[in-house]
């Protein structure tokens, strides 16, 4: 003998399925093996790191936890950072981070979409355009910075970047 | 036919012949509405959150790869401060849309299934690259196919289709705020726009015709089919007396004339019509199911209402309906055709027996003072409670003690039905339930107790003199045929 009072907001009554959508999770841990592989490819140790964060990802978005697809992608940007200090390649490098970002972002954005309308609503779309528009972001910004650094390659590649990442973040603030 | 009963610039815009507008249902609908979208209520934008720490995090990196001279970091943090930048352009715009909704039914029965179609489209300028639509589905109707939500990105001009089936249940459901959640493109601004769209059906069940309902010995003065302690004028032999000056010839006992030679005049038990007020209990207590998804005992109580409305009426009993609960309804003692709509529509519609629990608090002495300013003196009540609480029961005693003849008919909410068959089994053995072992399903402690504490309160009336019925599981023309063979007039 239950009360059936407090059904009345939801969709009826039934139990909503609110676990993220597939397509968020499946494109989450894509681009997550991704940048393990990117990572191997720059430093074994670096990648074996990243691949935790593969993990963690998968950890997160069973359990519907922002907080451990956060832990997640401070992990991988740990391990890239030990791949980075093992001396691996820039490229691969870069390529780790975008992957990573994308990882996380279309994770977390599973997690709100799945909270919002559930798993079994059509969401495919709203996911492609986010982890498209994710992805377009990270490749025009690591082209800048990788063109910057090219560019820069024969002079202070150090300094060429700090100034770069100066103008950034007069950038970002005038954003505010 | 697909009936277009939403508003907006949906049904004018979208032109495809299928979708006839109704006149006056929203109040958007008149011109202008093209562009302006459905009338909506953007609440502020809010920052998500999500990209808080990734500034930090860019630029330490960038400081730890120029302090340790290595360029991997430094690109890396460099990349992450377009994130940075990402999570700053755009804000979270107010959903424009254009909204419609058409359901396939408007005025359907009980049960049926009902396609709901939502259509929406982005009357702005700006592309949303992150929306999502709950639609705002009736507490009364329940979802059988698909969600009624969606997430899409709309670039302006484009539509979303949303489609749904809900399972149609009694009453008037009227569709609430749609919610648009939008975001901008990197998710760290987030604003609900609530957008109206009123969409209204009413479900009204046909009352079944139920079987001749057992009632009690109080009537009115009016002829009626419920046989009385009165002689008089009747077929059915009550006791003779001494013949009085005026007496009909026909009532004389001839026989006796014959034999003695005094006239004695038959008295014929008088068969009058009763006053019967069908009390519903409605309170929130009252809605109980035995399952999470199963009808409430309050949707069973209305059922069998209307049974007994439409079999008293028949009878030529004078019937009324009031319910026990926060919101007031009364339709006072009548027959007739007209009575027997307005019977239909109350139990149907009434917001007093809305399918889902009422939210104001119900005050006792208050209501039973109105209840007792209207009933009248020789009316019976046949009080429909599932007897979740204490309060029903005190309440029959009550009403018996004020003189009014009281049965209560309850439905059993206690009882989990497993499948239909074991339920009609267990639906005959009701009424003598005293002596019923639990049913094999009413294994789990608590649902155990509740069923004691409810047996022990239908003994309890049983002790006190007041008929009682129960029954479980539609079978209440099962119920209803079982006590007639059980009670004595």
């Amino acid at each position: 003998m239950s009360t059936v009072g407090d059904q009345g907001a939801d969709a009826g009554g039934s139990e909503r399925d609110t676990r993220p959508p597939v397509s968020a999770v499946v494109t989450s841990l894509g681009a997550a093996a991704l940048a393990a592989l990117a990572g191997t490819l720059a430093a074994p140790i670096g990648g074996g790191v990243v691949a935790l964060s593969l993990v963690a990802f998968a950890a997160g978005s069973l359990t519907g936890s922002a907080r451990v697809l956060s832990w997640g992608a401070g992990i991988g940007v740990v391990g890239i950072a030990v791949a980075a200090g093992l001396g691996g390649a820039v490229e691969p490098l870069l390529v780790a981070a975008i992957a990573l970002a994308v990882a996380w972002d279309v994770g977390d954005h599973g997690l709100s979409v799945g909270e919002h309308v559930g798993r079994e609503a059509r969401t495919r779309q709203n996911v492609a355009v986010h982890a498209g528009s994710s992805l377009l972001v990270g490749t025009l910004s690591a082209a800048v910075v990788y063109g910057s650094y090219l560019a820069a390659a024969g002079g202070q590649p150090v300094t060429a970047v700090a100034l770069l990442l100066f103008g950034a973040v007069v950038l970002a603030s005038a954003f505010r | 036919m697909t009936t277009a009963v939403g508003s907006g610039g949906g049904d004018t815009v979208d032109g495809d012949g299928d979708d006839t507008a109704e006149g006056g249902a929203g109040d958007t609908a008149e011109g202008g509405a093209d562009d302006a979208g459905t009338e909506r209520d953007p609440l502020r934008a809010f920052d998500t959150g999500r990209w808080v720490g990734v500034t930090g995090l860019a630029i330490a990196l960038v400081g730890i790869g120029v302090v340790l001279r290595q360029p991997g970091t430094v690109l890396v943090g460099a990349a992450g401060v377009g994130y940075s930048v990402y999570a700053r352009i755009g804000e979270a715009e107010e959903a424009t849309l254009a909204v419609s909704r058409a359901v396939s039914d408007r005025t359907p029965e009980p049960g049926d299934e009902l396609t709901v179609t939502v259509r929406a489209r982005n009357t702005g300028d700006e592309p949303c690259l992150d929306l999502r639509l709950v639609d705002g589905v009736p507490p009364g109707l329940e979802v059988i196919d698909g969600p009624a939500r969606v997430a899409t990105a709309l670039r302006p001009g484009t539509d979303v289709r949303l489609e749904y089936t809900v399972r149609a249940s009694r009453g008037e459901h009227e569709w609430e705020t749609m919610t648009a959640i939008t975001r901008n493109p990197s998710g760290s601004r987030e604003r609900t726009t609530d957008i109206t769209t009123p969409t209204r059906i009413a479900c009204t069940p046909e009352l079944s015709a139920g079987s001749d309902l057992p009632l009690r010995d109080l009537t009115t003065m009016s002829n009626g089919r419920v046989a009385t302690d009165v002689g008089g004028s009747g077929v059915e032999f009550y006791a003779t007396r001494e013949y009085r000056r005026g007496d009909p010839l026909k009532r004389v006992d001839w026989n006796r004339r014959a034999r003695t030679g005094e006239l004695a005049t038959l008295d014929l038990r008088e068969e009058r019509a009763a006053t019967v007020i069908l009390l519903i209990d409605a309170r929130t207590e009252a809605y109980v199911a035995p399952t999470r998804d199963a009808d409430t005992a309050v949707e069973a109580s209305v059922e069998a209402a209307g049974q007994a409305f439409t079999a008293l009426l028949a009878a030529g009993d004078r019937v009324g309906i009031a319910v026990v609960g926060p919101r007031d309804c009364w339709l006072p003692p009548g027959t007739g055709t007209e009575h027997t709509v307005r019977g239909r529509e109350t139990l149907a519609t009434d917001p007093a027996l809305a399918p889902t629990p009422p939210e104001d608090s119900f005050y006792r002495s208050l209501w039973f003072r109105r209840f007792q300013r209207r009933i009248p003196g020789n009316a019976q009540v046949l009080l429909f409670s599932p007897l979740a609480d204490e309060y029903p029961a005190a309440l029959a005693r009550r009403l018996d003690a004020y003189g009014h003849l009281v049965t209560v008919l309850s439905p059993d909410a206690t009882v989990a039905t497993g499948g239909r068959g074991a339920g009609s089994g267990s639906g005959t053995s009701g009424p003598g339930s005293e002596t019923t072992e639990p049913s094999a399903e009413t294994t789990e402690p608590g649902r155990l107790l509740v069923a004691l504490e409810r047996r022990e309160r239908l003994r309890d009336l049983r002790k006190a003199g007041i008929r009682v019925m129960e029954w479980d599981d539609r079978s209440f023309p099962v119920a209803v045929a079982n006590a007639n063979t059980r009670w004595s007039r």
